[in-house]
């Protein structure tokens, strides 16, 4: 299949990829660029474990191709914390054992990082923005927590 | 510094920085030179014959297909329990009898999974249709269309638990009263976010080295060696991170094995990661059972006898675990309450649809709600209050230790303190707002049977494997602390409860304690790995006896340094000290003197490890009530779930925290089936209930908080006190959650019940009242 050449920007760092058109965004991310913590839970768009940050917007990889994300700034999981300063998200998810096997984690925490960032109101991001995503080990319960502590955590970068 | 003891501290996770920042590494993250990638060919019908496959693979393309798959393979999957009469005992890796949508039939391997897949569309598949068999009704019927032709019809096997049916009847015609009700459990899927995957890398020398997400390395091993005919010593199988398991990644299945004999054939890396639709047509189904259950009882309340005849739907094979689920169910039937009979019967029925095996709560879920919705009718046809009905019925705390009917012993615990205690809470709660919706309250008691073995005992039930866990500790010459374990963490936080354990034994800090786990090259041996809520009641076990005789020879070495009494040495704050002095040497400088068999006391031999395999005196058992409140909204059927409590006893907790989110994700799940869960088929066998939209489990809105509180009575076996606990959260919330809809809705009747209780049942249920 013929490629096409796709310029990404991922966590500030510019890529120039060579790929088949039908590859998704987060195959792109995973396998092409190599930051496999933005994980495929159903590639059916419902889990939302892929979701990362498509200029400033939480988007589910798995349903972008890469090529529509051409000249696109992405921020991946891996990029969250900021000179080794972790997001408010990130240290309340850790405090109130709100992730287990970890591996809907990384698309929870992009959604939720996106909402804090927009001003999202806190009963917002425990309901409207939490369910787009599914977990199976938590049932939630501490999730929600975590969603508390980080929207009553001045730090972040809102 | 740490103070001491951690074991009941909430001590944040070990290991969240990885999957928080990206870094985790699942297996779909291993990335190694010269590997190909795998899709599985599967077969599109439910029953049929394979009588043609045909591919012309372009350049760059391997196809292996029965044939060539066939020349690898020296022996069959085996099912590591036997029931009653059962007749399979293991099963086919390759079949040209095709028996369930998904089956797998060959393999291609390509550079990429996109070529792959692309490749397997154009394998030509020539298969001559059989009639399916779907449902089990159908199955039994003498003319159905056998499964397995050579094992003489779809009833796989027939075995019973408790007392024998004269004794049983006898009971029953002395009973005041009986009430009786068919209760279908519908089929469910235990979905782990991450599906399953493997990358086999044959390795020189002719060793086979395997990556994969399961629950359970040593297992797929034994596995892989018994149908490729490799020695064991000769396969290294690694867990890397895994992203759930619930059971499903118990057992070595078909598509994986194709792909080790893909890398085998073709000598290089190959890596198959299985997509959602294949997750949810292949990997391992749960439950589809149809529970026929007779409770004789007395008009004062009085519970007499419990009769319970069950069908479960194994679907196109026996799982690794067989009948287990369903054995173990039965066993459970009879729960906190003093019967003087039960008598439970089992039936096994193959039909053309997924395998049904493990899933959390292992049948345990299933004894706990056929059992506690038949109290609730026993409450109701006496117009008792269903909490009073428990009480009156509940085996008392100086009962205990108490023989159930079905011969399983409870160990300890007040189950009644836990039911008036969970009554207290959920009545507590404010008032519903009056919106139109209709409310009602649901209560489920039960023990959870953990922490199995012993290994006689599994013998003695047919299991063939072992009911023990090992450990092996080791202080570095640094000081810092290795722990080996067979159990395998997929999310249960044992990286963070067993350092808890070993840091309060050695009175060393918990950051410099790692545990090893999940390669079959490093760690003990485990039948296991993490599974049946066992983790930290077995394997924390035997890390607790193997670190206790790590810290006897810490002390008796420190001893001879400080030229005093092994017995008054005093381990803490990585120091080992004399008792109610300052004179002390660390736990380093121990190490160091071992590693370096300097100057040791006669008889010590150097090094600073110390190993145990802990072979349990008996299961042990923890127990809970589950009392929630539901609103049903009676003109769509949608029932919300507002008020959740759990009181529980899981013996010693290490976490409270661990433990609280075990009881939330368990909660969750049996919520999920309760409700909305359910793995559909159509007249055809055909799955319809392939995507994540087809199949609903809970999310946020699903779940109110939970409010739980801790009863905490050591187990009077594990060393340390742990109960397990892993699946109890599912156990209750099935039957709480069907209890209260149907309390919510007195006035429809619910003599019998099929699960999930989804909008459409609920609204049936309600209008064919009217």
């Amino acid at each position: 299949m013929t490629k096409r050449s796709v310029h990404l920007t991922v966590n500030g760092v510019d890529h120039n990829l060579d790929i088949e058109p039908r590859v998704l965004l987060s195959d792109a991310l995973r396998h092409d660029v190599g930051l496999t913590g933005t994980h495929v839970g159903c590639e059916q768009g419902a889990c939302g474990a892929c979701t990362v940050i498509v200029d400033g917007r939480a988007q589910r990889s798995c349903l972008v191709l890469a090529v529509q994300a051409d000249d696109a700034h992405i921020e991946t999981i891996e990029g969250v914390a900021t000179q080794g300063l972790d997001h408010a998200v990130q240290t309340s998810m850790h405090e109130q054992h709100g992730l287990q096997c970890g591996f809907c984690t990384p698309g929870i925490v992009m959604s939720l990082v996106a909402a804090h960032r927009a001003g999202v109101d806190v009963e917002t991001a425990k309901d409207t923005v939490l369910d787009g995503h599914l977990c199976r080990c938590t049932g939630y319960v501490n999730i929600r927590a975590a969603i508390d502590a980080a929207w009553s955590t001045a730090g972040g970068d809102t | 510094m740490n103070p001491l003891p951690l074991v009941g501290q909430r001590v944040p996770r070990v290991n969240d920085a990885a999957p928080l920042h990206g870094t985790g590494r699942y297996v779909d993250d291993i990335e190694l030179p010269h590997m190909l990638h795998a899709a599985i060919i599967r077969s599109p019908v439910a029953h049929g014959h394979l009588t043609g496959f045909a591919s012309a693979p372009p350049p760059g393309v391997t196809v292996l297909g029965p044939d060539e798959l066939a020349a690898h393979i020296h022996g069959q999957l085996p099912v590591l329990w036997t029931l009653g009469d059962q007749r399979q005992h293991e099963t086919p890796v390759v079949d040209e009898h095709l028996r369930y949508v998904g089956q797998p039939i060959g393999v291609v391997v390509a550079q990429s999974r996109y070529l792959a897949e692309d490749a397997a569309e154009m394998v030509e598949l020539t298969i001559e249709d059989l009639e399916p068999v779907v449902e089990m009704a159908h199955a039994l019927e003498p003319d159905a269309p056998a499964l397995y032709p050579d094992l003489g019809g779809n009833l796989l096997a027939t075995f019973d638990a408790g007392d024998t049916a004269e004794h049983t009847e006898a009971v029953f015609a002395a009973a005041d009263r009986v009430i009786a009700t068919t209760l279908r459990i519908g089929r469910v899927h235990g979905l782990s976010i991450e599906a399953r995957g493997i990358v086999a890398v044959p390795e020189p020398g002719g060793r086979l080295h395997i990556h994969t997400s399961t629950q359970t390395a040593h297992a797929v091993r034994d596995a892989v060696c018994e149908v490729l005919g490799f020695a064991q010593s000769d396969v290294r199988v690694i867990t890397p991170d895994v992203g759930g398991g619930f059971g499903l990644k118990d057992h070595l299945y078909e598509d994986e094995l194709m792909v080790a004999i893909a890398a085998l054939d073709l000598g290089q890396p190959v890596k198959w990661i299985e997509d959602r639709f294949e997750s949810l047509m292949t990997t391992t189904h749960a439950r589809d059972e149809i529970h026929d259950v007779e409770v004789a009882f007395d008009d004062d309340g009085t519970l007499k006898g419990m009769r319970v005849k069950a069908r479960r739907n194994v679907g196109a094979r026996l799982a690794v675990f067989g009948g287990g689920p369903l054995f173990t169910g039965l066993g459970m039937a009879p729960g906190p309450y003093k019967w003087e009979a039960v008598r439970c019967v089992g039936q096994l029925v193959a039909t053309n649809t997924m395998s049904t095996g493990a899933y959390r709560g292992f049948g345990q879920t299933q004894a706990a709600f056929i059992r506690e919705r038949a109290v609730d009718l026993v409450a109701e046809e006496l117009g008792h209050d269903p909490v009073e009905l428990r009480a009156q019925n509940m085996i008392r705390a100086d009962e205990l230790p108490y023989q159930m009917r079905t011969m399983i012993q409870f160990d300890n615990g007040d189950y009644e303190a836990a039911l008036r205690r969970a009554s207290a809470l959920i009545s507590e709660a404010a008032d519903p707002p009056e919106d139109g919706r209709v409310r009602g309250i649901g209560y489920c008691s039960y023990v959870q049977m953990a922490g199995i073995g012993p290994s006689t005992l599994n013998e003695f039930i047919g299991l063939s494997i072992g009911g023990f866990e090992s450990a092996a500790v080791r202080v570095e010459p640094d000081g810092s602390v290795r722990v080996a374990t067979g159990v395998s963490p997929h999310g249960q936080g044992l990286e963070t409860t067993i350092p808890q354990l070993v840091a309060d034994e050695l009175g060393v800090e918990l950051d410099t304690i790692q545990l090893i786990h999940g390669d079959t090259d490093t760690t003990p041996y485990s039948a296991y790995g993490t599974a049946a809520s066992r983790s930290l009641a077995v394997g924390g076990g035997a890390t607790v006896v193997a670190t206790r005789r790590l810290a006897e020879k810490i002390k008796t070495i420190a001893a001879e340094m400080l030229e005093a009494s092994p017995a008054d040495i005093e381990l803490g704050q990585g120091q080992a000290t004399v008792a109610g002095t300052n004179i002390g040497v660390s736990i380093a400088d121990v190490a160091r003197r071992a590693w370096q068999g300097f100057r040791l006391p006669e008889g010590i031999e150097p090094g600073l490890t110390a190993s145990h395999s802990y072979d349990p005196v008996s299961a042990t058992f923890s127990y809970a009530t589950h009392a929630c409140r539901v609103a049903v909204d009676t003109g769509t059927g949608e029932v919300t779930v507002e008020d959740y409590v759990v009181v529980h006893d899981c013996g010693t907790i290490v976490n409270p925290m661990i433990v609280e989110g075990q009881i939330h994700g368990g909660v969750a799940q049996g919520l999920g089936a309760a409700l909305m869960e359910e793995v559909m088929y159509d007249e055809q066998g055909q799955p319809q209930s392939s995507t994540m939209l087809d199949y609903h489990v809970p999310v946020s809105a699903s779940l109110p908080d939970i409010r739980i509180e801790h009863i905490e009575i050591p187990s009077p076996y594990t060393p340390g006190g742990m109960k397990g606990m892993g699946e109890g959260g599912t156990n209750g919330a099935f039957g709480a959650v069907v209890n209260a809809v149907c309390a919510a809705l007195p006035d429809v009747d619910w003599t019998n019940v099929t699960t999930p209780l989804s909008p459409q049942r609920v609204w049936e249920a309600i209008h064919a009242q009217s």
